[in-house]
């Protein structure tokens, strides 16, 4: 063992001396050396340094890292945004207004925290689908997939949430619409879409609720899950790939922190230009008795938005509640619903193909609302099939 | 690969010295780039006020001159200012005294801690409530804390009316 290939064990040793303990303790040690024998940050960092990487273990394995990186973006860019946000009716608009077009730098934070949302969503989407398809979900890695599983629906929470905040017309109605949806759950649709929107009506209350869900609540909650998320990939190691390669594990320092850091400067590059090539805008400002504006959720919920159009009269609950929810369940439960050891795909088959399906099925329904989505959002017609009166008739 | 993955790796396959501390170099400077990436027009946002702070000012009508020698008056303007994303009407008071010298102007902040001090004209003092600071009217410090002379506006008088040049 050539000890040099390796982070040493203090910070301000050679790793030839590892057994040199005095070295700490020496009348002067380096400030490295002196917080080290307090804290033991040192270990810590050389742990995490020397984590084995199986053979096979490379691109694919980046993800997580780009997906921290961003959401740590998300958490710089909300909280100079929040500095300048008024979470009132009377003040949203025009603060988002303020910061979009008049305040330095705030067209681009803006920006990089919008696109920084779908970016998100993305990379999410990705990591898991690697997760899924290397089976890296097996025993004994359940509790990480289901903590995976649990940031997935903060994450989808948290736009939900930050995309009303704006108050303009898209960000209005998109929530009039998805509070319904919450409406057409049996029996208790009608208390569940006053609790969520804090009255009877997209309001006041609904807007002040979603800014301390979405500043307070779901931060919290993400920055636990990530911790717990973190703490196992690293008690159970990385997987590694379905068929086990020759060699031995290399140390995560440094060839893949170097991938790590390439996958990281290539997604944030994107998000930059994205943020200065397609700036964030604003519509009118919210308007509940406008009838000139046709509304239309998020690119990523838009997949579920189309299934309800094409939901015969009566079976909207199918597309808001039960398809939705089935595939959810399907997700948290997966490792037990799934469990043999096999992690090779050809032998978990059904699994395979039921996912398969279902991406395909989001897929398909996602493309047709992209394509379907008018230019620039200008004010649509009111058509018989207008979304309007779909999530109007949701509760009528 | 499960529980203790301790063991050692082995050398014939780990990157050379030089090749980890180049690539450590690379990840640092990579590092450097996305975290200046997002700070710097974060820190550009948050200190926006910064920037905003030297305000040009205008001259403001406050009242009709008819100021006699050695008199102090109280003034109240409305003036129409930015606060942040909004534009609002704010009410400001300024004193006006006329001595010997023509008029000045002081802003009724306490220079201890800026509670509103108030004239009493039979005394010709101004009374701070906080900590008991009295300025004379010509706007120096008679006792308590206070550590300088009332803060003064730019005054003048034109065509029968006083103006006051107010920094908003």
């Amino acid at each position: 063992m050539d000890f040099r290939t390796l982070t040493p064990e203090r910070p301000s040793a050679p790793p030839e001396d590892r057994s040199e303990e005095e070295r700490l303790h020496r009348e002067r040690p380096s400030w490295k050396d002196w917080l080290e024998l307090r804290t033991g940050w040192w270990g810590f960092v050389r742990k995490n340094l020397n984590e084995p990487m199986p053979p096979g273990v490379g691109w694919w394995q980046t993800l997580g890292n780009l997906l921290l990186t961003l959401l740590v973006f998300q958490f710089i860019t909300g909280f100079a945004l929040a500095m300048y946000y008024t979470p009132s009716p009377d003040g949203a608009y025009q603060s988002v207004r303020a910061i979009t077009y008049d305040l330095p730098g705030g067209s681009i934070v803006r920006g990089l925290h919008m696109w920084g949302s779908s970016f998100i969503v993305v990379v999410m989407v990705m990591h898991t689908l690697r997760t899924f398809f290397w089976g890296s979900y097996k025993k004994p890695r359940e509790l990480t997939w289901l903590v995976g599983v649990l940031i997935f629906q903060v994450i989808l929470a948290f736009s939900f949430t930050g995309y009303l905040l704006p108050w303009d017309q898209k960000a209005y109605w998109a929530t009039v619409v998805g509070i319904r949806i919450a409406g057409t759950v049996p029996g208790v649709g009608d208390a569940l879409m006053v609790l969520i929107g804090g009255g009877p009506e997209v309001g006041a209350y609904t807007l002040s609720r979603f800014y301390s869900i979405h500043v307070m609540l779901l931060p919290a909650s993400l920055m636990g899950l990530i911790l717990i998320h973190l703490f196992l990939v690293r008690k159970h190691h990385i997987a590694g790939p379905v068929v086990l390669k020759k060699g031995k594990p290399q140390p995560f320092y440094p060839a893949q922190l170097f991938k790590d850091a390439v996958v990281v400067l290539v997604g944030v590059g994107l998000l930059v230009y994205f943020a200065y090539a397609f700036p964030p805008a604003l519509e009118g400002i919210a308007d509940p008795t406008g009838t000139e504006f046709s509304p239309r959720p998020e690119w990523y919920f838009l997949g579920l938005y189309e299934l309800l159009k094409v939901m015969p009269p009566g079976w909207e609950v199918v597309a808001t509640l039960i398809a939705p929810g089935i595939v959810t369940i399907g997700m948290f439960l997966l490792p037990w619903l799934d469990r043999s050891p096999h992690r090779h795909p050809a032998r978990r088959q059904w699994a395979i193909v039921t996912a398969t399906l279902i991406i395909l099925f989001i897929a398909t329904f996602t493309l047709k609302g992209i394509i379907e989505t008018p230019k620039h959002h200008a004010p649509a017609p009111v058509t018989s099939e207008s979304p309007a009166e779909i999530g109007a008739s949701a509760t009528d | 690969m499960n529980s203790t993955n301790n063991e050692p790796l082995h050398d014939d396959q780990a990157p050379n010295p030089e090749r980890r501390k180049f690539l450590g170099g690379l990840v640092g400077l990579i590092n450097a780039v996305v975290v200046l990436v997002v700070l710097a027009p974060t820190v550009g946002l948050i200190t926006a006020p910064l920037r905003d702070r030297n305000r040009k000012g205008r001259w403001v009508p406050v009242m009709d001159d008819d100021l006699a020698m050695g008199e102090t008056r109280e003034a109240t303007v409305e003036l129409e200012v930015k606060d942040g994303y909004r534009v609002t009407t704010r009410q400001y008071v300024v004193y006006i005294h006329r001595n010997r010298n023509g008029l000045l102007c002081f802003d009724p902040a306490c220079t201890h801690l800026g509670c509103r001090i108030r004239f009493q004209e039979e005394k010709d003092r101004y009374f701070c409530p906080c900590h008991g600071g009295v300025f004379d009217s010509e706007g120096k410090v008679v006792s308590g804390p206070p550590p300088k002379p009332l803060s003064r506006h730019e005054v003048k008088s034109e065509g029968g009316k006083i103006y006051v040049f107010m920094k908003v």
